[in-house]
């Protein structure tokens, strides 16, 4: 069990490398600016409404840093706070472990306005993005929104499968 | 009273609130401009570069070569256009060399010092990209080379095409290049790059301060004589101030107008880099730099 938890940690940080590197030739030009979509991020969602939502909480953490760090523009923090904050906040909502598979894509398409939300929040909080809100909705959010949908279904039956048996090996009254 | 007491011995509460205002100190202390990164830092850039190394370029040649086979229509095109510019950069070349000759015989004649002669001596360094960040609040580039080839923070960065960003922070094997898209006169910690127009140098004087993100355009401000200035002409950094080198070519004028307090003027200016589809990048080392 702890073999596969580490494995599927392993597998998220391959995503992380994805994300940046391949991901960008898979766009088109046009869209290249306005689709960024955070599969590490969406996974984690997963983490942390079949698992528990305190995995979700670190793992958004560690991968939020771990994405500032990297892609180190203007500041540190943003990444992580959002997506510790947001990951924590979706494994708070599902009151069991056995969420269904249309309430979870409710959760993604949640999880998603939230996330790019926060960022955008901390960004004109500091006062380096000065465009109002609607523009960033429309211009990358709403977009944003489908691609992480598309990609939550495409993960939805394997990444859910592997959590379910992490957590059924676990004693029962350890699963809250 | 006794309600907000109970409120704050809510553990969980408590937690977060402690995380929020953490959070806030970390994202404020960064924000600034910081002239070295700490060696944790540099170290996840290094290993996670490394990593990135491994999958970008290949999937860089699979993507060129689809690329490839839809662009094959356009080739004969192009080919024609390349010729043409081969012969005009073999009749400038001469051109080129004759008058490089006579300025290097002035300059002696004038007893330019050496650190006067070498100024505009900049050198070229290829670096690859190896992973790309597209948010569009904050657009980050990863390059393959750092301080060990002695890159330093603020040095520009340019494609084939134009000037594309500012190098932002530097590790021993990568660096950071925070593009130009990030630009904004509001901002305290992103300067603005004094610019004029090709051949235009002792006529047309502008800052470019802010990128646009709406229309994709830059704005050249404090135009004081926009006479001079026409549409199509080519902008370049103009290497006023000795910090940012000069000749780095921007984009091109698509539209002037008056200022915004009516006293200079602004131009729109088109850029010259495309922002897409990332390959080779140059960092341009300046002499100075490069003694330190």
């Amino acid at each position: 069990m702890r073999r596969r938890k580490s494995i599927l940690i392993l597998l998220l940080f391959l995503l992380f490398i994805v994300e940046g590197t391949i991901l960008p030739w898979l766009i088109p030009t046009a869209w290249q600016t306005r689709i960024v979509p955070h599969l590490v991020y969406i996974a984690i969602i997963f983490f942390s409404v079949y698992e528990n939502r305190h995995t979700g909480l670190v793992l958004g953490l560690c991968f939020g840093l771990l994405h500032d760090v990297v892609y180190y523009g203007a500041l540190i923090g943003a990444y992580s706070f959002a997506m510790g904050l947001c990951c924590y906040l979706l494994g708070l909502l599902p009151r069991s472990r056995q969420t269904p598979l249309p309430l979870m894509m409710i959760l993604v398409l949640i999880g998603s306005l939230l996330l790019d939300s926060t960022i955008f929040g901390t960004y004109s909080l500091f006062g380096l993005v000065h465009e109002p809100y609607t523009w960033a909705l429309m211009n990358h959010i709403i977009p944003n929104v489908f691609v992480q949908f598309l990609f939550a279904l495409i993960i939805y039956v394997p990444l859910r499968r592997q959590l379910e048996i992490i957590t059924k090996r676990r004693s029962p009254e350890e699963k809250n | 009273m006794l309600k907000l007491f109970k409120l704050l011995g809510n553990k969980r509460l408590f937690v977060l609130l402690i995380g929020l205002i953490l959070f806030i100190a970390v994202m404020g202390f960064t924000l600034g401009s910081r002239t070295n990164l700490s060696w944790p830092e540099k170290f996840v850039k290094d290993t996670v570069g490394f990593v990135q190394n491994v999958f970008y370029k290949p999937a860089g040649y699979i993507a060129g070569f689809f690329e490839d086979i839809s662009n094959l229509h356009a080739l004969q095109e192009e080919n024609e256009q390349l010729k043409i510019a081969l012969a005009h950069y073999t009749r400038d070349k001469a051109h080129y060399n004759w008058i490089e000759q006579e300025n290097v015989w002035l300059k002696d004649e004038l007893n330019f010092t050496l650190e006067q002669k070498e100024m505009y001596n900049y050198t070229w360094k290829i670096a690859q990209v190896i992973s790309v960040n597209d948010d569009p609040l904050n657009r980050t580039v990863v390059v393959n080379i750092g301080a060990r080839e002695g890159v330093k923070e603020g040095q520009a960065v340019h494609s084939a095409e134009g000037l594309v960003g500012v190098v932002s922070h530097v590790s021993n094997f990568t660096s950071t290049v925070k593009l130009l898209t990030a630009m904004d006169a509001l901002d305290p910690n992103s300067n603005g790059i004094a610019v004029t127009a090709e051949g235009k140098a002792n006529e047309v004087f502008g800052v470019i301060e802010s990128y646009d993100k709406a229309s994709g355009t830059f704005l050249m401000s404090r135009i004081e004589d926009p006479k001079a200035l026409a549409v199509h002409d080519t902008i370049v950094s103009s290497g006023i101030g000795g910090v940012f080198p000069r000749g780095m070519i921007i984009g091109e004028v698509t539209d002037i107008q008056v200022g915004e307090y009516g006293l200079t003027y602004t131009a729109t200016i088109k850029p010259a880099a495309s922002f897409t589809d990332w390959k080779e990048l140059f960092i341009v080392f300046t002499p100075e730099a490069e003694k330190e």
